[in-house]
């Protein structure tokens, strides 16, 4: 609104913290110092946040530079709301096995259904998660 | 033409190679200086004698093709990859026959009198052979010396030579002649010399330089420096990068000409090699490697400019050196512009922000801050410390900005209006461009910024303390603000922001009527400014003064690089498979057409309201042209006033092509709305057959229906017929929704008809009840199940059927169509 008024624009954005939420559905957050005009985003003191269930964990990455066209949205985080969440913080090392717990029950319901199918001469071709050409 | 005998005798050097090789394993390339510190000095003589022999041994033709292969040699050198140590022998070291060989060739004269070389054969001399290298070497001196050579007499030896030895004789010994090591860093420029200057300005010049080199040979090197070889040095020297081989680098190293040489030779090299990085990222702090079309310019030059040189510079080397590598334009006059009909982000930037965004700033430090000053700012001016603690400063490793925090640039970019106790370094408000809003939205927008100004001061605050703040400078900021209002140029604001102008026009004509005549204030018409149509015609840069067509390939010019030749498979089957596809594709493609054909038709009355008055004629003429057109692309092609059956039901097979169908008929001119329509109900079987995926056809009802009911009581009849038309149609129009939300249609208009005008025409032949008679029949027989529920049936349904039939069946009429005197 600042600078290009009546259109949207992430210079209004700059230096404040954001959750970004990438196509490979990673979510992370951090201070949005850089942006571009194919709004590549620049952040800094990132952290990229893993949800299992209640649960998430904090992994510190730095600065990331995140290229434009991976952004499937981005938000502003309101500092000053109070933050009363469900969600419970645990460490990263339990997060990241939670992950793999989760990752690995899909994969077996994900077979056991395909062997289902398969057994009644039916195929679902798999959409990958990426949404890849 | 050094090139041309080099060319040729090229085979013949490394023939000349083999003999040479057994010597080369003695020979250490990188060390073996000839002269100088690391010389040795009685080794060379011997040496020299020893591969002299070698190489009579050879013969004449080696000698020859030595001559040759000197220069080409030298092209060699630069453009092979050989490894330069392995012609340093051979070039040092040189057989006596073929310098003057070399001689010959370098002269355009012709001939080279063999017998001139084997009067040679012999004088195995070092200082001969050296001679001969600056003459191999030197173009410019080689063909001063063929020049000479006829005037001299036969009998002695070449003039050159004889020249050089006089002079090399007592030069040799006490002073390391300047000559040979020069030649050496000339063999390699010299390649650029044949493409870059024009071949008729050698002769003469070096025929001087020849001479002064002579001269300047018997007098002293001081002089050296600066005269002559203006032309010798530069010519040779002065070429683009020098690529001068590491072998003889070091192989000069040694040499205390090679002083001189960097005095005077080398001076054009530095500001060229300063040349590539200087240019394109003259950034007063040095980014670390920050392309010039992706990050911000460090000037504010439009997208797709190419970059420009400092026009003395540029003109330096394209008089003496136009270089194949830098292909960069001295344009400094215009900017092409980045798209053909918009402004460039610099003026439109200049054009829209000089009256508004001059405001009340006060006056910069300067553009870009440089890491020092801002580290300094930083140093300076900040109090607190940055909550959670991330290192102050760190210095600034590659290309990394040092964290400044403190006050933000002047240009600080806090909305609102000023609080009255904010920070203190709070910058005064920014006024932005709005001329490109509608004032409604300008209002809006100036509301909500206040209202948001009170909010702003707790984030202030703490932005204020991040130490990481404003990594983004203002001048990056107003750059990729600058692409993003360019974006937002239109030269036709109704097709590229429509809902946004439709909105605002919505929005004004209900406070019109709201407001009526109370008030006098008159909204506001929205003029959105519109960017000329302005042809920029883009030329793509080219330079002067080079040899053929040079051209830079850039974002605008992009060059072909791959010549694609479209080859059609010839196969039967694959034929029909493309004649149906095809087939399609023109299908899509007359409904694209008459799409836009269509939009313009019923956007018409809207830019009718809104276009002046002297466009308004063109307007209405346009609009009728695009009506006349639309029409005809339904027509058939032989007959032209007939609507072809084949092209609609063609059209009415897309799913497209139906909407189109249903948007058009309002626009036609009735008995061509009435042709379509019969269309529609003749083929009806075959439409809903393919509609059964889409159900698109029920759009068709609500135009379908206006057509209808304009028709004539004959024209009715003979669509009830075309309905009913051959053998189970009415069947299947009964399954179809469309048919049979058509089928009442058409009766209730009959039944509207005969009702309101008691002059009507249909009862006037038997066709209308007999069409009925058949109709009811099969709607009784039909099952249920199979007829398809209207999109609504029309209330005067019973009353028609109540002239026609019995009670009884009547009433069974009434329970399978579930109409009753009410039903709506």
């Amino acid at each position: 609104m600042n600078y290009v008024p009546g259109t949207a624009s992430l210079i209004d954005d700059i230096d404040k913290k954001h959750l970004v939420l990438l196509r490979d559905g990673r979510t992370l957050i951090g201070y949005l110092r850089s942006i571009d005009q194919f709004a590549n985003l620049v952040f800094h003191q990132t952290v990229e946040r893993i949800h299992v269930g209640k649960k998430f964990g904090d992994i510190p990455r730095g600065i990331f530079i995140v290229r434009g066209e991976n952004v499937v949205l981005l938000g502003e985080i309101d500092m000053d709301k109070p933050c009363d969440t469900v969600l419970q913080q645990v460490s990263i090392e339990e997060i990241l096995e939670e992950q793999r717990l989760q990752q690995q029950a899909k994969q077996e319901t994900e077979k056991v259904k395909m062997q289902v199918l398969k057994d009644r001469g039916l195929s679902i071709p798999k959409a990958d998660n990426l949404d890849e050409y | 033409m050094f090139r041309f005998q080099s060319l040729d005798e090229d085979c013949m050097l490394e023939e000349e190679d083999d003999g040479l090789i057994e010597d080369e394993d003695e020979i250490d390339q990188f060390n073996d200086d000839t002269f100088g510190a690391g010389a040795i000095d009685d080794d060379w003589q011997e040496e020299h004698k020893r591969l002299a022999e070698l190489d009579e041994r050879d013969g004449l033709g080696a000698g020859l093709g030595f001559g040759g292969g000197g220069m080409g040699g030298d092209s060699d050198l630069s453009t092979s990859e050989r490894p330069s140590s392995t012609r340093i022998p051979s070039v040092v070291h040189p057989p006596p026959p073929s310098s003057l060989a070399s001689l010959s060739f370098s002269s355009s004269s012709s001939g080279l009198p063999p017998s001139d070389v084997e009067d040679r054969v012999g004088e195995g001399d070092l200082a001969e052979s050296l001679a001969r290298l600056i003459l191999d070497a030197d173009p410019a001196i080689a063909g001063v010396g063929a020049a000479e050579r006829p005037g001299l007499s036969p009998g002695s030896s070449g003039s050159g030579l004889s020249a050089l030895r006089g002079l090399d004789q007592p030069r040799v010994l006490p002073q390391p002649s300047p000559i040979p090591p020069p030649t050496q860093p000339h063999q390699h420029p010299q390649h650029q010399l044949p493409p870059g200057l024009p071949a008729s300005g050698l002769p003469p010049s070096s025929m001087l330089s020849y001479q002064q080199q002579q001269h300047l040979l018997r007098r002293g090197t001081a002089p050296m420096g600066q005269m002559s070889s203006h032309s010798i040095w530069e010519n040779s020297m002065g070429f683009g990068p020098v690529s001068v081989a590491p072998g003889l680098v070091t192989h000069m190293e040694g040499n205390p000409l090679m002083s001189i040489i960097k005095e005077v030779g080398h001076p054009k090299r530095a500001p060229q090699g300063r040349n590539d990085e200087d240019l394109s990222e003259r950034a007063p702090p040095p980014r670390s490697s920050s392309p010039v079309i992706g990050s911000p310019p460090v000037r504010a030059v439009p997208i797709g400019t190419p970059p420009k040189q400092p026009m003395s510079h540029a003109l330096n080397h394209q008089i003496h050196h136009p270089t194949a590598v830098h292909v960069r334009a001295p344009v400094q006059h215009r900017y092409p512009a980045p798209f053909p009909e918009r402004l460039s982000p610099n003026t439109l930037l200049n054009i829209a922000n000089s009256p508004l965004c001059r405001g009340p700033f006060p006056p910069r430090v300067g553009p870009v801050l440089s890491q020092i000053q801002r580290a300094q700012l930083l140093n300076s001016q900040v109090a607190g410390f940055p909550r959670g603690g991330p290192p102050p400063l760190l210095p600034g490793g590659g290309g990394f900005r040092p964290f400044f925090g403190g006050p933000p640039p002047p240009h600080g970019h806090r909305m609102g209006p000023p609080p009255p106790h904010g920070p203190p370094n709070h910058a005064p408000p920014i006024r932005h461009n709005t001329t490109h809003l509608h004032p409604q939205h300008r209002r809006m927008l100036t509301q909500r910024m206040q209202s948001r100004g009170g909010d702003r001061r707790p984030g202030m605050d703490r932005r204020s303390r991040d130490p990481y703040s404003n990594l983004m400078t203002q001048k990056e900021k107003e750059w990729v603000t600058k692409i993003q209002m360019m974006q937002l140029q239109s030269t036709d604001p109704y097709l590229d922001d429509y809902y946004y102008q439709n909105y605002y026009e919505k929005m004004e004509k209900r406070q019109e009527k709201e407001r009526d005549s109370s008030k006098k204030e008159h909204t506001t018409k929205l003029i959105t400014p519109q960017v000329a149509k302005v042809e920029h015609t883009y030329r793509p840069v080219q330079f002067a003064g080079s040899l053929g067509k040079l051209t830079v390939s850039s974002v605008n010019n992009p060059r072909k690089m791959i010549d694609a030749v479209v080859t059609t498979r010839s196969d039967d089957e694959e034929k029909r498979e493309k004649q149906v596809w095809n087939k399609r594709r023109q299908i899509l493609y007359t409904v694209e057409k008459m799409y836009s054909l269509l939009l313009e038709v019923q956007d018409f009355e809207k830019r009718f309201v809104q276009a002046p008055e002297e466009d308004r004629e063109s307007l209405l003429e346009q609009h009728k042209s695009n009506t006349e057109q639309l029409c005809s692309s339904l027509r058939e092609k032989e007959w032209d006033d007939r609507v072809s059956d084949e092209q609609c039901v063609m059209i009415m097979s897309v799913r497209k092509g139906k909407r189109l169908i249903s948007r058009l008929l309002p626009f036609l001119p009735s008995t061509q709305a009435a042709a379509v329509v019969m269309a529609i109900a003749r083929n009806l079987p075959a439409l809903a057959k393919k509609d059964k995926q889409d159900q698109v056809l029920c759009w068709l009802v609500e135009p379908v229906s206006a057509v209808i009911q304009s028709l004539s009581s004959a024209s009715l009849t003979d669509l009830l017929q075309e309905l009913q038309g051959s053998e189970g149609q009415l069947a299947t129009v009964l399954h179809n929704k469309f048919g049979v939300t058509l089928l009442y249609v058409i009766l209730s208009e009959g039944e509207r008809m005969q009702s309101s005008d008691p002059n009507c025409q249909l009862m006037d032949d038997n066709r209308w009840t007999e069409l009925v008679f058949s109709v009811t029949r099969e709607l009784l027989s039909v099952p249920s199940s199979s007829l398809s529920p209207p999109l609504f049936t029309p209330p005067n349904l019973l009353s028609l059927f109540s002239r026609y039939v019995d009670r009884q069946r009547l009433e069974l009429l009434q329970d399978k169509l579930q109409i009753s005197a009410l039903s709506r």
